[in-house]
């Protein structure tokens, strides 16, 4: 295995091209460190690209949070900007794994592993992120329903393309988000379930909701039904149950012995959305918590 | 195919040629022969293996070695001065916070990082800052205590 450390974009690229498709790019490792080993992914050249300065920068960029893809889990709940505009965000980058592993692991990386149980790409995915690839061809942007191929595998070719950043719309006045979560414990748990929502609330009423569930599928799933029934709709308890009812049809969680049986996961699913839009509607000040 | 790899490690530069595939638990404990950092899971789950680079508190044994280019490394052996204990060391001992004594390096380099980037957290705090960490001895409580004196002890010796 050949080991190499970047310095730019470019060289990045540089670097790709000449692996011909055998490299792989490096950020966090903590994951794919372990993937290598098993055998379930194959790199013969890693390309180490956490000491590129502009794919460390977290920054407000023309009404965005820019957050460099190289930017650790810990760099960014620590950061006053994230704090400020997506406290869900914060909340879910730390809850992967540990601090140690937040110490390393960045959130592109949780984009990129495409695990249903990542948290932090999960609350990322209701903020309406758009992701900057880089290639041979150029420079583009995709959106979160981009990023997810199946469980596990990304869209992503990390042989080919690189990460530079992530770009999240700063919130309006009257827009908010949540973070939920069902787990065992506190700490180091994998999450039962993971709901993550944000809404623009008028008068009372919802503008939008994006609202999105995991691991019940592929990737965070979005509750179609419930964010269409949901326009329009008075923000009150009886809505946030119907909602959760409707999150369901949409949901497909299996019995798993480290998350709890289908059962149980169906019956907790609806009041996790509950719990998500009440969040937003307290953060809002539209009802109390 | 072996690369260059240039560090330092406890305050000592080192260069060597090392396989890239290599963990850098590994190479600190099997090429560098400095023990004291342990291997539990090797699967970034237990903390045993945490060690401080440049400032952070990292898993050392889901890291490549090559992660230690031009890095600051400090481990368990680099933490006693002219033969006098580190004062978290000082305070595990004294507080009963170590009994099989596996977990304790891992938990002192935690607990270094986490005082050095905070003198004064609270106990929620260093419950937080140190979950990554597994006992199976102690029951946690004692590490905290000991943590949490550390913290005193090395904020009055600051004042001094």
């Amino acid at each position: 295995m050949k080991y190499l450390i970047a310095n730019s974009t470019t060289e990045v690229l540089e670097f790709l091209k000449e692996a011909g498709g055998t490299a792989s790019i490096l950020a966090g490792g903590t994951d794919l460190v372990l993937d290598i080993e098993s055998g379930k992914k194959k790199a013969d050249v890693l390309i180490d690209v956490t000491r590129i300065p502009e794919l460390k920068k977290i920054e407000e960029v023309d009404g965005f949070l820019e957050i460099g893809a190289a930017a650790t889990l810990t760099e960014i709940h620590s950061h006053p900007l994230v704090r400020k505009y997506f406290p869900s965000l914060v909340k879910a980058c730390k809850k992967v794994g540990s601090r140690l592993i937040q110490n390393v692991a960045t959130l592109a990386g949780n984009v990129i592993t495409a695990q249903p149980a990542a948290d932090a790409g999960m609350a990322l995915s209701v903020l309406d992120p758009r992701f900057v690839l880089v290639d041979e061809e150029g420079t583009r942007e995709c959106y979160v329903d981009d990023m997810y191929a199946g469980f596990g595998v990304s869209t992503l070719d990390s042989g080919r393309t690189l990460m530079t950043k992530i770009r999240i719309p700063l919130p309006k006045e009257n827009e908010a988000a949540s973070f939920q979560r069902l787990e065992l414990r506190k700490s180091l748990s994998l999450p039962m379930l993971n709901v993550a929502a944000m809404a623009a609330i008028k008068e009372g009423k919802f503008e939008w909701v994006r609202l999105r569930m995991a691991p019940v599928g592929k990737g965070p799933v979005r509750a179609v039904e419930a964010e269409e029934w949901l326009v329009g709709k008075e923000v009150s308890e009886e809505t946030f149950e119907r909602a959760g009812e409707l999150a369901l049809e949409n949901a497909n969680p299996r019995s798993n012995p480290l998350r709890g049986s289908k059962e149980y996961r169906e019956a907790t699913l609806p009041v996790m959305v509950k719990r998500a839009l009440l969040e937003i509607a307290t953060q809002l000040n539209v009802m109390e918590g | 195919m072996k690369e260059r790899l240039v560090t330092t490690v406890n305050g000592r530069r080192i260069e060597r040629y090392v396989d890239p595939s290599m963990r850098l638990v590994d190479f600190l404990r099997d090429e560098l022969l400095l023990t004291g950092t342990k291997i539990g899971c090797k699967q970034g789950e237990c903390g045993a293996c945490t060690i401080i680079m440049n400032g952070t508190a990292v898993l050392s044994c889901i890291m490549p070695v090559m992660k230690a280019m031009d890095a600051e490394i400090l481990t368990i052996e680099g933490l006693e001065k002219d033969g006098k204990l580190h004062p978290i060391q000082d305070e595990f001992i004294k507080g009963g916070a170590i009994q099989c004594g596996f977990c304790t390096p891992g938990f002192i380099m935690g607990a270094k990082a986490l005082l050095d980037e905070n003198p004064s957290p609270t106990s929620e705090e260093v419950r937080e800052e140190l979950s990554g960490h597994i006992c199976r001895c102690t029951g946690y409580k004692k590490i905290e205590d000991a943590v949490l004196k550390a913290a005193e002890r090395l904020r009055e010796e600051k004042d001094d």
